[in-house]
């Protein structure tokens, strides 16, 4: 006889348990993402009447001017992951030495711009970077490496570096807290056994270290590049998205639709290349976890 | 954490060392001289200097007095405790389930909500504004909480489901065997042994609550409950001259109590995630 | 079903997993008297745990009627109902509770008794078990043998119809694992429950149980007692599977020589009695011959086999002694000491009253 594994008293308690979470995920995730993507095919005015254009958003936006504009700054912006992990493995590789003491401190420093909210971490660059009391001008005209302030929310190429640079310097301690638990999880005998096999340094590293914090490695990068596109408060309060397009990466994009245009069909248009945009970078990563992980449910 | 015996070489020394002290001063230079600023007067926030002639208490002051930020940390406080709370209400009973039973559908349905933390959320913002407005959860602590649950549960959920599944098994049969209904062996037994992950959940969505700008500056306006991440954002971007003291000031109100917190948590956090 | 002594009954239990590829379940048949110690003994993976398991209520029978305490058909009923007490290898201690509250947890949640009364019995037990003195520790503070204690502590202060121990000495070390199982015993026939140790460890089930039950791929192949299942196998299996040295086994074919009868086996021969002959002649004339290693014994002169010693273990109270004989190995075993010495030659000589017959099926010839 055929029987499911489940008795009625576990039923029950996987309806219940259950119910909370399929609510919240349909009304405030799947619902909305499916009302947007409808939304995409119509001119969608703030509060006015709904028009219909079909595909007519998406092929507008792909020909806008921005359009290539704007992936590139996206493109540049989502290279911050990069940065960060360089960062991070560094942190977390320093802290990890047996004989660095005070630890715990100096991994309470080094977390303090994570911690924070992105707001106030922008808004002390935006001072710091202020080009006529800022900090960083002032140095870089007292030792002569420039010789005039530069703008730095408002040139072009400068701003584009100057959003993704802030975003690494605020996001590093994401990777940086999971990858040193990933190193201290490695058990010790390992490097013992490793150096009575005479592994030098970067042997016991390539053979010992990198192995067993691989996988945190790809599960913080595909992380982070997903967070980091969708983080827009610090492009948007250091820039808000200009000069013209040059650092309006699609998450900004979409709120200058939405908000500061009022054309919510576009703005879900942008949205729909942004989840495909980062669905792409974040594919090959996604792809390495699950060959080598394996992860089941 | 592993204890090993140290045989480093004074090179391996010296450079962990210089590697630490540049990766200190990154963070401590920016830190410091904001520190610093936050109590200069306005005359002599356009100098570059390391110590203000008179340390000066008007910036804290006018904070307070004039920009009444106290307001907007009490909205912070509530968007934050209202995010934790019903982050745990959601996520946790959905995720023991799925770190726990079987049953038709499971895995596509934790794929469906653990998917969408790699969702650009920027993009539901359309749609929510929208429905917000017309359900008058517009410009409502309550509609900013509902809004943080969009990161909040399926960040939750991923995190908790993780560590349900690593509790041996034997732990609920055990209590079922010795009087526990299902539900009675989840709160007595499981929930207790959760205390870890359930704090780190308590705490990452509270921060989310805290920190947040993209809904609370959305889905609020100037008189309803505005948080102190979107007061400092007005501030910043308020056009004439800014208060660049006030600002600091502002900011580190804003931003020690998440670092104190990330401290206090750090016990827990690391036994969540310690994968 | 609350009746303090009760019998279990496992009737014809089946139990598959992932839809039916998995069968850890065959078809299992238990009788357990009231108060009995019934040991469940097996390798590892052929459905001892599963077995228990159903008893318990953790898992669902694939059969509707394959549970049952005394009269009652308790299949379908929630574990919290049985009245059946747990122990689990890893002991199952609540982290966060101490040992006090971990042998209470039972009673808190049933709520029959008062809180002192409560309190009283939890100290009895604890008293009874020798681990009073660490009733306020956590788990993490205890040994593997403590916490095993308290773990049989909250079984016992429930005052079960049946025990239901699940490898319960396997992570502990040798000598305490002696040490324990005589203390089960004891207290199992103090308390007069019935109970049923399940264990993969030949030694232990021959030393615990009132009855053996031998268990191989999800079919119970022998019940009885430690005796009976020693000396009387049902099977090939069984037999291979209990006694240490194992038995030694040979392949046979049956033969006339003169008046009487005899086995010849690969290179050598034994006579044997008529009534074997019957019965070795009814399935074909081709046996597996087995015989224990102390009913082989070993002169210098007129035994059955040839051989030489390879290798004198001595064990204390016996030795055992391996030789080596037209390639093979055969094991003997004597009391006490011995005064061969490696290389020795010796002669081997079977007791063939106490040998073993198995049909080419593995079941064992009896008459
Ligand atoms: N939950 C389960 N899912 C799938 N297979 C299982 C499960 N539990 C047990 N089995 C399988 O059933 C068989 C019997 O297991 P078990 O009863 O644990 O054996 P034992 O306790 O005798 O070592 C094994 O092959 C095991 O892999
Ligand atoms: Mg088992």
């Amino acid at each position: 006889m055929k029987r499911s594994q489940a008795t009625s008293a576990d039923r029950w308690l996987i309806v219940v348990f259950l119910a909370p979470t399929t609510a919240f995920m349909v009304l405030l995730l799947w619902y909305p993402f499916l009302q947007g993507v409808w939304m995409s095919l119509f001119r969608w005015p703030f509060l006015g009447t709904p028009e219909w254009r079909g595909v007519q958003n998406y092929v507008d936006f792909m020909a806008a001017d921005y359009f290539w504009v704007a992936l590139k700054s996206t493109f540049i912006y989502s290279l911050s992951t990069l940065f960060q992990l360089g960062l991070a493995l560094t942190a977390a590789l320093v802290l990890n030495q047996p004989f660095i003491r005070l630890q715990n401190l100096w991994r309470g420093v080094m977390l303090m711009a994570y911690a924070m909210p992105p707001v106030v971490v922008g808004a002390i660059w935006l001072f710091l970077l202020d080009p006529g009391l800022g900090m960083v001008t002032h140095y870089l005209l007292a030792w002569g490496i420039i010789a005039e302030p530069i703008y730095w929310f408002s040139d072009g190429v400068w701003a584009r570096w100057v959003i993704t640079l802030v975003a690494t310097w605020t996001f590093w301690p994401f990777m940086f807290l999971i990858l040193l638990s990933a190193l201290q999880a490695i058990p010790g005998s390992l490097y013992e056994l490793g150096e009575i096999y005479g592994a030098n340094l970067w042997q016991r590293f390539i053979h010992i270290t990198l192995p067993h914090i691989k996988g945190a490695i790809l599960v913080v990068v595909i992380l982070r590049l997903a967070f980091n596109l969708a983080k827009i408060e610090q492009p948007f309060q250091l820039t808000g998205g200009g000069p013209g397009y040059e650092t309006s990466i699609l998450s900004v994009l979409v709120y200058r639709f939405a908000f500061m245009s009022g054309d919510f069909g576009m703005a879900f248009t942008v949205g729909i290349f942004l989840v495909v945009f980062t669905s792409v970078l974040i594919f090959p990563f996604a792809y390495l976890y699950q060959r080598q992980f394996k992860p089941t449910l | 954490m592993a204890l090993r015996d140290d045989r480093s070489t004074p090179t391996q020394r010296f450079v962990t060392y210089a590697a630490l002290t540049l990766l200190l001063s990154q963070v401590m230079i920016p830190f410091g001289y904001v520190f610093v600023t936050a109590f200069k007067t306005p005359g002599e926030v356009f100098e570059v200097t390391w110590l203000p002639e008179e340390w000066s208490l008007e910036a804290w002051r006018d904070v307070f007095v004039v920009n009444e930020f106290h307001i907007n940390l009490y909205n912070s406080l509530i968007a934050g405790i209202g995010s934790a709370v019903l982050a745990l209400l959601i996520s946790v009973p959905g995720a023991y389930v799925f770190a726990r039973k079987r049953f038709p559908g499971r895995e596509i349905l934790f794929y469906l909500i653990v998917g969408t933390l790699i969702f650009p959320f920027i993009l539901l913002i359309v749609p929510i504004t929208i429905t917000w407005i017309q359900v008058g959860l517009y410009n409502t602590i309550v509609g900013l909480w509902l809004a943080f649950q969009i990161f909040a549960v399926p960040y939750s959920i991923w995190i908790l489901r993780g560590y349900f599944a690593r509790l041996p098994r034997s732990l609920e049969e055990c209590a079922m065997v010795y009087g526990c209904t299902q539900f009675q062996a989840f709160y007595k037994v499981i929930l207790p042994q959760a205390k870890p992950v359930i704090i780190s959940v308590m705490f990452l969505s509270f921060l989310l609550g805290w920190n947040d700008f993209l809904f609370s500056n959305m889905l609020t306006t100037g008189d309803g409950p505005r948080t102190a991440s979107v007061a400092i954002y007005v501030a910043s971007a308020g056009g004439e001259r800014i208060e660049w003291e006030v600002m600091m000031v502002m900011t580190l109100i804003t931003g020690i109590p998440p670092v104190i917190l990330y401290i206090l948590a750090q016990k827990h956090l690391s036994k969540t995630f310690s994968v | 079903m609350n009746a303090a002594n009760a019998g279990i009954r496992v009737n014809h239990l089946q139990k598959t997993f992932q839809q039916g590829r998995v069968r850890a379940c065959r078809d299992v048949n238990l009788a357990i008297a009231p108060g009995e110690l019934l040991v469940l003994l097996g390798p590892s993976g052929c459905g001892k745990t599963t077995t228990l398991r159903c008893i318990a209520g953790l898992e669902r029978p694939d059969n509707d009627d394959a549970i049952w305490v005394g009269e009652q058909n308790i299949t379908g009923m929630q574990p919290k109902d049985r009245n059946l007490a747990f122990v689990f290898q890893d002991t199952a201690l609540f982290p966060h509770l101490n040992a006090r509250k971990n042998i209470s947890f039972g009673l808190n949640m049933r709520k029959t008794f008062p809180a002192a009364e409560i309190r009283r019995k939890v100290e009895a037990t604890a008293k009874m078990l020798r681990v009073d003195h660490l009733l306020e520790r956590k788990p993490s503070q205890l040994s593997g043998g403590q916490a095993q204690r308290i773990s049989l502590g909250r079984a016992i202060v429930m005052e079960p119809a049946a025990f239901l121990l699940d490898e319960p000495l396997a992570s502990l070390d040798a000598a305490l694992r002696v040490e324990m199982r005589a203390e089960i015993k004891q207290i199992q026939r103090k308390l007069n429950t019935t109970m049923i140790f399940v264990t993969h460890d030949q030694e232990e089930a021959l030393s615990l149980g009132d009855q053996i039950a031998v268990m191989n791929e999800g079919v119970v192949l022998q019940v009885g007692s430690p005796a009976s299942i020693y000396l009387k196998p049902a099977n090939l299996f069984v037999a291979r599977f209990i006694g240490s040295p194992p038995v030694n086994q040979f392949e046979c074919e049956l033969v006339q020589d003169g008046g009487g009868y005899g086995l010849r086996c690969a290179w050598f021969e034994v006579s044997l009695g008529a009534e074997a002959a019957t019965l070795i002649d009814a399935v074909g004339g081709k046996v597996t011959l087995g015989v224990r290693p102390e009913f082989i014994s070993i002169g210098s002169e007129g035994g059955d086999i040839e051989g030489r010693v390879t290798l004198v273990e001595m064990l204390g109270s016996r030795s055992v002694i391996l030789i080596e004989a037209q390639g093979r190995e055969i094991r003997v075993s004597t009391q006490g000491g011995t005064t061969v010495k490696e290389g020795d030659p010796v002669q081997l000589t079977l007791t063939m009253d106490r040998a073993f017959f198995f049909a080419p099926d593995g079941r064992a010839l009896v008459g």
